[in-house]
């Protein structure tokens, strides 16, 4: 039973070994992930996230005019290439990255507002998204965190006009939101 | 044993890979393997719920399974190939205000990816 179990497993071994070293696993970013792979690779996900940001305490009175003034000015300047947004499109970087991107009006389905923090914080390994922690500041990722909480009450206009190049330059007028 | 293998799951995971449509249904131009490749180099699946592609649970666009059935693109043209063309590549000059942006989608790419979504 023993000896039958270490044979599997030198078997499966060398079988990983042959695939890995023969670089037959094809790893093109035109080439989609096997469905079973994507869902478990997301499920993980998901519980990492939820683990690690089980302690985060949301700031009172998240979702102020002018911090989502600023949200959208933060937004525009470094999520809105890879993320797009209502009725604007990513670049093309974002387009075609693998796994890809996404939308983030529906962010809030799958995550609480703790968790987007967290996400735009520390970044996702192996996923293209970046952390944000020694980018921007502490007020600026709460503030795009209040952003993309208030997109899907968005139309398309009102994400291009809170997006505009002169709603973000009245927010640097005023400075950091609290 | 070990060397039967090999060949086998390969098999195997070039018969999956291999999902989706690969002959254009009758009547449809464009060829929905590249299609299929196409759709995602324009990040489609990252709103809408493509079969056989794999990806995450989206809830923004509508999903895309049952294209060939459907009568009406965004409730406004009838759904024939040269509206689904022309909607995956401006569907802002079919619907204004639709939160659908334009992708920046060629012509051939439209039509291969148009070809896909008709012949599943």
């Amino acid at each position: 039973m023993v000896l039958t179990l270490l044979g599997a497993g030198l078997i499966g071994a060398v079988i990983g070994l042959i695939v890995l070293r023969g670089g037959f696993y094809n790893i093109a970013a035109t080439q989609q992930h096997y469905p079973l792979i994507y869902t478990v690779f997301e499920e993980g996900l998901q519980y990492s996230v939820q683990n690690h940001a089980r302690d985060i305490q949301v700031p009172e009175g998240l979702g102020a005019p002018a911090q989502l003034l600023r949200g959208a000015a933060v937004y525009k300047a470094n999520c809105i290439q890879c993320h797009g947004g209502p009725g604007v499109a990513p670049l093309t970087q974002g387009m075609s990255m693998q796994p890809v991107p996404g939308p983030l009006v529906d962010a809030d389905v799958n995550w609480e507002t703790r968790e987007l923090y967290w996400i735009t914080r520390n970044g996702i390994k192996m996923s293209g998204m970046p952390a944000w922690e020694y980018h921007l500041s502490d007020n600026d990722i709460w503030a795009v965190v209040a952003f993309v909480s208030a997109m899907p009450n968005m139309t398309q206009k009102d994400f291009r006009r809170m997006t505009s190049t002169e709603a973000a330059a009245a927010t640097v007028t005023q400075g950091e939101a609290p | 044993m070990t060397a039967a293998r090999i060949p086998a799951m390969m098999a195997l995971a070039m018969l999956v890979a291999a999902c989706g449509p690969t002959r254009p249904a009758p009547g449809i131009q464009g060829d929905p393997e590249r299609g299929k490749i196409a759709l995602t180099q324009y990040a489609c699946h990252s709103c809408h719920a493509v079969p056989t592609i794999a990806g995450s649970k989206v809830f923004v666009g509508r999903p895309l399974d049952d294209m060939a059935e459907r009568r009406y693109i965004a409730g406004k043209v009838p759904n024939t190939q040269a509206n689904l063309v022309r909607w995956i590549m401006d569907p802002q000059a079919i619907d204004p205000g639709n939160a659908m942006p334009a992708m920046g989608v060629s012509e051939r790419d439209a039509i291969d990816i148009s070809a896909y979504l008709l012949s599943q």
